[in-house]
């Protein structure tokens, strides 16, 4: 019951039992929630618009696969998703560096920027609605504009952290501007940009699904909101575990292995803690 | 992580910013984008055609700010929101904080609500709208609910992560002298994890207000979320531009009013002494 049983190791049983039990641990937790929210239904007594069972969840979900509805929102949102990522981070990197090379560009930008940040990414979707409509331009720029600043914000800790021993040697060898930017800055800012990727990556996500909410006909996000518009609360469920699944994936097979294949090759181990 | 670690991730994050805050041009260019940009919404509508509704002259905008200060109606939504956003946090935090001590203190609790908890974290916050309309309807309860889903899941964490960074040294000295149960926990588990947990406020607030200003978009009947998404459907876009302005300006004064305080009193109490 003390912490010291969840800081010391495991002692005397052999390590595959601990694992077998957590691992049952899990399952049935996850076993207990799925059996108490499926007795619940008919206890609450509720129509399965205000409270659908597991059962319907998977009937939806069944239907929505069949249909070939929900192949095609995935393909939509994930599309959606990387072209923001990718222009946001590109963004991110290039006034990072900008930023950190320039001590007058700093000086002139970063109280823009800081206002800008503090205007949340939601707070520009009904004017990104007034400007461009309904559609994938407001979606896409309200993910540029979330990935922006952890990206932005991380490189610039990691041009700014650039060992200055290095930039002198590479430059008493003769070397360009160019030249040290592509031989120093970049390398040692790359576990920054990284983090601030893996960051942004995770807010995106979400503002994947609200912006898919608020200004698509398409995706995850609507599947969600349409679900509960139609009365079909079922299938508002899916979306939700859909999305759910869709992030654990993304970063199981994406974030995380290249993370490990950046980060950790540096030797830097930034922690990617949830703060910008 | 350790929390001398966040010491010097806070004093990283300051040097990343700010280059020696007395640069005599710093005011000077700092401003200079603010003016332009200014400028450049001042001179468009004079250089090229475009409808009103698309972006508003800046003078519609000082209007419309001045009306309604006077109508009472822009306080209105902003003391809604914050009231919202308030009451939101002290839920989350309720629920987080037990439960972060009882899966950071205890293997099979953890171990039972990991796996559920993960899932959930990774469907935390907006995604919940549109059943809590149906749950809640439209209004307080969605909202709140969403904030305090989403503030739950970022204290959660905090709290996990503020007991697992206790140095083991600081564990054996208490124990050695004694300190087990109860004692153990409010000399040292608590205390050590309100380091963490207290600097974590400002990031879990940091996801709240964007929940806020979301779920008020969706499924709010006022406040600032509500005030700008309405506006669209009217075509009011000094209304949408106002909103955007007063979101900002309340983040950053809620940011150096209370947060930046709370950093700075929490690292400079606790943070450098748990070295």
């Amino acid at each position: 019951m003390t912490a010291g049983a969840t800081l010391a190791s495991p002692l005397g049983l052999p390590r595959s039992f601990h694992r077998l039990g957590r691992t049952a641990r899990g399952v049935a937790g996850v076993l207990i929630l799925l059996v108490a929210w499926q007795v619940s239904v008919p206890l609450v007594g509720l129509s399965s618009y205000f409270y659908p069972s597991p059962a319907d969840v998977f009937r939806a979900f069944v239907d929505l696969v069949r249909k070939g509805i929900l192949p095609v929102y995935l393909a939509d949102s994930m599309g959606r998703y990387a072209i923001g990522l990718f222009a946001g981070a590109t963004l991110g990197i290039v006034f990072g560096v900008l930023i950190g090379m320039h001590r007058r560009i700093a000086l002139a930008l970063s109280p823009l920027l800081k206002f800008l940040f503090a205007i949340v990414e939601v707070a520009w979707i009904p004017i990104f609605v007034v400007w461009f409509g309904y559609g994938i331009e407001t979606i896409v720029l309200a993910l540029i504009y979330i990935v922006f600043f952890p990206v932005l914000y991380n490189t610039l800790l990691g041009v700014r952290t650039a060992p200055q021993i290095l930039v002198n040697a590479v430059r008493s060898l003769g070397a360009s501007r160019l030249a040290v930017l592509r031989l120093v800055i970049l390398p040692s800012a790359l576990p920054g940009i990284i983090t601030g990727l893996r960051l942004g990556a995770g807010f995106a996500f979400r503002g994947l699904v609200f912006a898919e909410m608020v200004a698509a006909k398409t995706g995850i996000g609507y599947l969600i909101f349409d679900g509960a518009q139609s009365h079909d609360t079922a299938r508002t469920i899916v979306g939700m575990i859909v999305m759910g699944f869709l992030w654990l994936a993304i970063d199981q097979f994406y974030l995380r292995p290249i993370e490990r294949a950046t980060i950790q090759r540096w030797g830097l181990t930034v922690e990617a803690e949830d703060r910008k | 992580m350790t929390p001398g670690n966040v010491a010097t991730n806070a004093s990283r994050a300051a040097t990343a910013w700010s280059i020696r805050p007395r640069h005599p041009d710093a005011v000077m260019l700092g401003t200079l984008p603010f003016l332009l940009l200014i400028a450049a919404w001042w001179l468009l509508p004079h250089a090229m055609q475009y409808p009103a509704y698309k972006l508003p002259p800046i003078d519609t905008v000082v209007d419309y700010a001045w009306e309604a200060i006077q109508d009472g109606s822009l306080l209105r939504d902003i003391a809604t929101s914050l009231g919202r956003l308030a009451i939101g946090f002290a839920i989350g935090m309720a629920l987080a904080v037990p439960l972060g001590l009882a899966i950071a203190l205890n293997r099979y609790v953890a171990d039972v609500f990991r796996p559920v908890l993960s899932f959930l974290q990774a469907i935390a916050g907006i995604a919940w709208v549109p059943l809590t309309i149906i749950w809640f309807g439209m209004g307080n309860g969605s909202v709140i609910f969403v904030i305090a889903n989403t503030i739950f899941f970022s204290s959660l964490y905090n709290t996990v992560i503020g007991v697992q960074s206790i140095p083991l040294a600081l564990h054996r000295a208490v124990r050695s002298h004694g300190g087990r149960g109860l004692a153990l926990f409010t000399n040292l588990i608590l205390p050590g994890a309100m380091v963490q947990i207290l600097l974590g406020v400002r990031t879990s607030v940091a996801y709240g207000w964007r929940a806020l200003v979301a779920s008020e978009m969706i499924a709010g009947s006022n406040g600032l979320g509500y005030m700008t998404m309405e506006a669209v459907q009217w075509q009011r876009t000094e209304k949408i531009i106002l909103g955007m302005i007063v979101i900002g300006i309340l983040w950053v004064v809620m940011d150096r009013a209370i947060f930046t305080p709370i950093e700075r009193r929490t690292v400079a109490r606790w943070g450098l002494l748990q070295r």
